[in-house]
């Protein structure tokens, strides 16, 4: 794997008494979609707005391309973000909202209308961004992200209000970026819309890392391994493949449960022992089952120590 | 530097507002120095200053350039486009020095104007109204150079008070606040002025933004101003300078 292109060290911070960030640190690396998946409140936008350079952390670092973000020159060049599709003045047209962007890097015009076209925003450019739905807004968005063709993409919950043919043509543009080699982070509050997208998973809650592991890592650590059985001879079978050293248990007369061992092998085991069998499933957690299991240990833990606090 | 000063300059030019507001500043002072010079009768052959009457627009006038001002930044607080501007824009200091250099050179253009204007309007009402050489007053005119240094300072004083506004304004952030915080700032101290009496009044005069910055339209009688005409802009050019740099540094402390 490359050098990661973003680094979040130890990041803390504070809002009045509500810790946002609590030791957040993690790294991006290059050539893969990275989700940033958490409950809302959990830190994605402050760490993101911490990355940038919009909001200060009390403490930690937060590098791109090996510099804070406010040392980067021409950042737009090298870091292309989506932080909130509302953030433009209504009056402006969506054309000239880009066309500022494009003079604060030294950019030609000629960026701003190819950006343009390839978010498909062309009949609506000369309209004032007002004017907009909240999925051309998004578009607008993500068309000044890609303005300076920058290694490093950071969009803050951009399926928000895309409808779902935009949110089909969302993940096949970040994919597509990220194949060819650019580092993407994508943060949302549902699993959901990262899984078959995501390569790289982090879930954040209470302002640091829960998780930060590949998806199939992750499905395979909550799946743990285990595979059903279908036989109508549910103990001989449970019984062979005790034999043969692994964990096998009845869980009702014609079904077992198997774990530590790949569904082929078991098909070889029962095989030989002759046994009969119907069906044999690798059980495959989903991505939105990990999250759950994730982040609500984080809630059982904020409710006890709430008690705590309490008591 | 010059990529912030494009990047600033094309989004007020892409604003219909901007050049609404430029012209209504026009407008409206030299509107009013016309209403004040059509209005005026005057009848002694001394105590009128036609240059400064020329000029009265000025007092009401500078109130749009202020709310320009306050727009280029207030109105990216409210809409949130601020965070926009500065992932482009990161280095604060340069921003706010940038959005200082459009919003000073547009007032600039438009302060010419409308100081042009006032004196045009001065030079052919005023005689009508008895500021004429029959009765002891000279034609307003730039060859003078009292009237020239009025005149001048009149378009420098409206660059000030629009630098000022933006200060205000990045320190406030909320539009209706910052416009209300201006208004007070330049308002306030020359009513409060009516209320006490001397010394204390020509202190307050000395050091109220409006009052000291347009002792530069005063072209008769200087002795009884409250402060020097340059150094009355000067005064202003502080008040200017300090709401720039108080705002300099909340924007480069403050979250945005």
């Amino acid at each position: 794997m490359s050098e990661p292109i973003i680094e979040v060290t130890d990041l803390h911070k504070r809002f009045g008494s509500a810790v946002a960030l609590d030791g957040m640190t993690f790294t991006v690396a290059p050539g893969r979609v990275t989700g940033f998946v958490g409950p809302n409140g959990a830190g994605k936008s402050t760490t993101i707005r911490v990355i940038l350079g919009l909001d200060a952390p009390d403490e930690g670092t937060a590098l791109v391309c090996g510099q804070p973000y406010q040392h980067l020159q021409r950042p737009l060049n090298q870091v292309g973000a989506l932080v909130d599709a509302a953030a433009l003045q209504p009056s402006r047209t969506g054309r000239n909202h880009l066309l500022w962007m494009a003079r604060s890097q030294d950019m030609p015009t000629s960026r701003v209308d190819e950006v343009i076209e390839l978010v498909g925003l062309g009949s609506a450019a000369r309209r004032k961004a007002g004017g907009y739905s909240l999925g051309m807004r998004q578009r607008l968005g993500i068309a000044a992200a890609l303005l300076g063709d920058p290694p490093v993409i950071i969009m803050d919950e951009p399926f928000n209000g895309m409808d779902p043919e935009g949110i089909i043509w969302m993940r096949r543009l970040l994919h597509s970026m990220a194949v060819e080699g650019r580092a993407i982070l994508v943060s949302s509050h549902l699993m959901s819309e990262l899984q078959d997208m995501a390569d790289h998973v982090l879930v954040i809650g209470r302002g640091k890392v829960l998780a930060d592991a590949s998806v199939d890592e992750l499905i395979a650590h909550a799946s743990g391994d285990q595979v059903l059985v279908r036989t109508s001879a549910a103990s001989e079978a449970a019984g062979a493949l005790q034999r043969a050293g692994n964990a096998a248990r009845v869980i009702d007369g014609n079904t077992i449960s198997v774990s530590g061992l790949e569904a082929q092998h078991i098909v070889e085991v029962l095989s030989q022992a002759q046994i009969p069998f119907s069906e044999v499933t690798a059980q495959r957690a989903s991505l939105e089952d990990v999250y759950l299991q994730l982040t609500s240990g984080e809630a059982e833990f904020r409710a006890s120590s709430d008690r705590k606090a309490q008591s | 530097m010059t990529e912030a000063l494009r990047a600033e300059w094309t989004k007020l030019r892409t604003l219909a507002s901007t050049g609404w507001l430029l012209l209504g500043a026009i407008v409206l002072t030299v509107g009013v120095s016309a209403a004040v010079a059509a209005a005026v009768h005057v009848t002694s052959r001394t105590g009128q200053d036609p240059t400064k009457l020329a000029l009265t627009g000025i007092y009401l006038g500078q109130t749009i350039p202020a709310v320009l001002a306050v727009l280029t930044i207030s109105e990216e607080y409210g809409t949130g486009m601020i965070r926009t501007t500065l992932t482009a824009m990161p280095r604060r200091f340069v921003l706010l020095a940038a959005k200082a250099v459009n919003v000073a050179g547009l007032t600039f253009v438009a302060g010419c104007l409308a100081v042009a204007g006032c004196l045009l309007v001065g030079r052919l009402l005023l005689p009508g109204a008895g500021l004429d050489p029959a009765h002891g007053y000279a034609l307003v005119s730039i060859s003078h150079s009292s009237t020239l240094r009025a005149a001048v300072g009149s378009v420098v004083y409206l660059v000030l008070v629009a630098l000022l506004s933006l200060g205000v304004a990045t320190v406030v952030r909320d539009t209706a606040v910052s416009i209300g915080v201006v208004l007070a700032v330049l308002y306030l101290p020359p009513i409060l002025a009516q209320a006490v009496s001397d010394p204390l009044r020509r202190h307050l005069e000395q050091i109220a933004p409006m009052t000291a910055g347009l002792a530069i339209q005063a072209t008769t009688d200087l002795r009884s101003l409250p402060i020097a005409p340059w150094a009355g802009l000067g005064v202003l050019a502080a008040w200017a300078a300090a709401s720039l740099l108080v705002g300099g540094m909340l924007l480069r402390l403050r979250d945005a």
